[in-house]
């Protein structure tokens, strides 16, 4: 348990991130999605899983995340799809923790 | 773009995708086919292609044209689907509450991006072909196919549907215009907002389309309905007689005080006949209630707009903004011909009320509306017939040589009375469609907007101003 949470990495200041999708680039790793809605942290890739356009362009609607370019829509927590192109896989969100210092996520591939 | 293999000096090069916007040229010859001396129209102007491609260049690729009324996109993401001449367009309500519009034809291979012809909250559109896709605000989104991901040449950022070159409300009607030269659209009403005001500004609260748009088609030139609206009365004693009959009991009426009242003005070849009757048209939908209700508004309607204007509201009367926008004050129908080459059009008409009327005032104009002037309604079906066999006529060789009659009223111009625009006396006349085809034959003629707005077809004092200044 311990280890793991060695495995963190910080994403951002906590002050940083509103009900928007806030785009974070972190040396080493693609760039990500941030949001918080209700007081729950969500973290993802920026890159939309059907054909690589940004999400933090688009924005979140009914909780879901919407894509701005064919508006598949995901699930904030699970991921799953909807409304998507044919072929959209589902969303990946990392599991996260605000701590007073920012907010942590555990970035697997 | 180059064509030859060999040439390499476009290779690896971003391409110019920037919007065209057409130039206009000048084409006296079909300018000469109206004679404003002998008060005639050569037939060829209903029925020749190459001239109907003329109008698209000259009259539809530059005027202003109506597209819309404010209140059939309230929200951002609302839009509906219109034409500009033959081309189509999506007009939709921005973030930023402005309205925009924008050729409904995908950048990539021309298809249309917009299917619908009218929708609410519209995330942006998506071709359905490669799926590109653009926001509300006309730009390239994104792709599919992650294909252009690894293309250098390709700049998201400079690709996008193609917006109108101007856009402009006027009291709550959304009009357009291809040309970026083209003069404001207050300009180019010129004085004729004036009358405009009569339906669009007889109350404070403003105007709304009600009930949704109705469509046809009919098998005729755009400019016989445009003519018809802009000045043709004479025709509701013989064509709308036994329609008259079966609403009113009785026949058309112009009012016991016609030789005093009724007059037509013009201006740029927009124009309105008007018999000063107050409610002759709104009886003519067959509800008494709504003929007391424009009564009743009299005094409040001279309050705000004097008392000439206060009698045009619903008076017999009809108008038509050139080229193709007309509308009946009193019956509160507003109609676009859509030009569907020389021999077709494509008619989209709507009712506006004002938005204070009591619920049930506007219900009965919804109602009324549709019993006379919608596909099924009692004088449109007069009226479409008539304009059928004007065109149809012309296929024949030596039918379209012989000459046709706009004569009625030469000689009736009326500097006294203390109106915008050129007037003419008597409703009964054909002198606004004189100036409606003079109109025309400016724009084929000029190629240029001082030209164009300072002919013939200019109000009154806008030439006193340029002779003084000269
Ligand atoms: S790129 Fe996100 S839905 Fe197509
Ligand atoms: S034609 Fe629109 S994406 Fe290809
Ligand atoms: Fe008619």
């Amino acid at each position: 348990m311990m280890a793991d949470a060695l495995d963190m990495v910080r994403i951002c200041d906590l002050s940083e991130i509103g009900e928007e999708i806030l785009k974070v680039s972190l040396e080493g790793h693609k760039p990500l999605g941030v949001t918080c809605l209700d007081g729950i942290y969500y973290v993802f890739p920026d890159t939309c899983p059907h054909a690589n356009e940004s999400l933090s362009k688009g924005w979140i609607e009914d909780g879901r995340v919407v894509c701005p370019v064919h508006f598949a829509e995901f699930e904030l927590g699970n991921g799953a799809v909807h409304n998507g192109p044919s072929g959209c896989a589902r969303l990946t969100f990392y599991e996260c923790e605000a701590r007073i210092d920012g907010l942590y996520a555990r970035l697997t591939s | 773009m180059c064509e030859h293999d060999q040439c390499t000096s476009h290779a690896g090069q971003k391409p110019d995708m920037r919007p065209v916007y057409p130039k206009a040229g000048s084409y006296p010859h079909f300018a000469k086919l109206v004679d404003t001396q002998k008060a005639q129209v050569d037939r060829k102007v209903f029925h020749d292609q190459e001239i109907y491609e003329a109008e698209l260049r000259q009259i539809f690729g530059r005027a202003w044209l109506f597209l819309a009324h404010e209140s059939q996109i309230p929200e951002p993401g609302d839009f509906l689907r219109t034409y500009m001449g033959e081309d189509n367009v999506i007009v939709v309500r921005q973030r930023d509450r402005s309205v925009n519009a924008f050729l409904n034809s995908c950048p990539h291979r021309g298809n249309r991006v917009c299917m619908v012809d009218a929708g609410k909250k519209a995330r942006g559109f998506i071709c359905n072909y490669h799926g590109w896709s653009f926001g509300i605000d006309g730009g390239l989104r994104g792709t599919d196919g992650k294909v252009y991901d690894s293309d250098a040449t390709f700049d998201k950022g400079s690709i996008g549907l193609t917006p109108v070159a101007q856009i402009a409300s006027y009291k709550g009607l959304i009009f357009a215009t291809f040309d970026p030269d083209a003069p404001s659209l207050e300009e180019f009403l010129g004085d004729f907002t004036w009358y405009l005001d009569v339906m669009l500004d007889n109350d404070e609260g403003g105007t709304e389309f009600i009930g949704g748009a109705i469509k046809s088609v009919i098998d005729c030139n755009w400019k016989f309905p445009a003519e018809n609206f802009v000045g043709d009365i004479l025709h509701a004693f013989w064509t709308h007689q036994s329609g008259a009959q079966a609403i009113l009991g009785g026949g058309v009426d112009l009012g016991a005080r016609y030789d005093e009242l009724a007059f037509q003005a013009s201006v740029y070849g927009h124009g309105i006949e008007t018999n000063l009757d107050k409610v002759g048209n709104t009886r003519t939908l067959g509800y008494p209630e709504l003929v007391d209700y424009v009564f009743s508004r009299q005094k409040a309607m001279a309050d705000r707009l004097g008392e000439v204007r206060a009698r045009m509201v619903g008076a017999v009367s009809s108008a038509t903004v050139f080229p193709n926008f007309s509308f009946l004050p009193g019956q509160a129908t507003f109609r676009v011909w859509h030009p569907r080459g020389p021999d077709k059009i494509e008619l989209v008409v709507w009712t506006l009320v004002n938005k204070n009327m009591p619920e049930h005032i506007k219900e009965l104009y919804r109602k009324g509306v549709m019993m006379t002037f919608s596909p099924a309604g009692v004088f449109e079906m007069d009226d479409g017939e008539n304009w059928e066999y004007s065109t149809r006529v012309n296929q024949g060789f030596v039918t379209r040589q012989q000459p046709l009659h706009y004569a009625l009223g030469v000689g009736t111009r009326d500097d006294s009375r203390d109106l915008p625009g050129i007037i003419h006396k008597g409703s009964l006349n054909d002198a606004n469609q004189r100036l409606f085809y003079t109109r025309w034959a400016e724009f084929m003629r000029f190629d240029n907007w001082h030209d164009l707005q300072n002919g013939e077809t200019a109000p009154p004092q806008r030439m006193a101003q340029r002779q003084a200044a000269e």
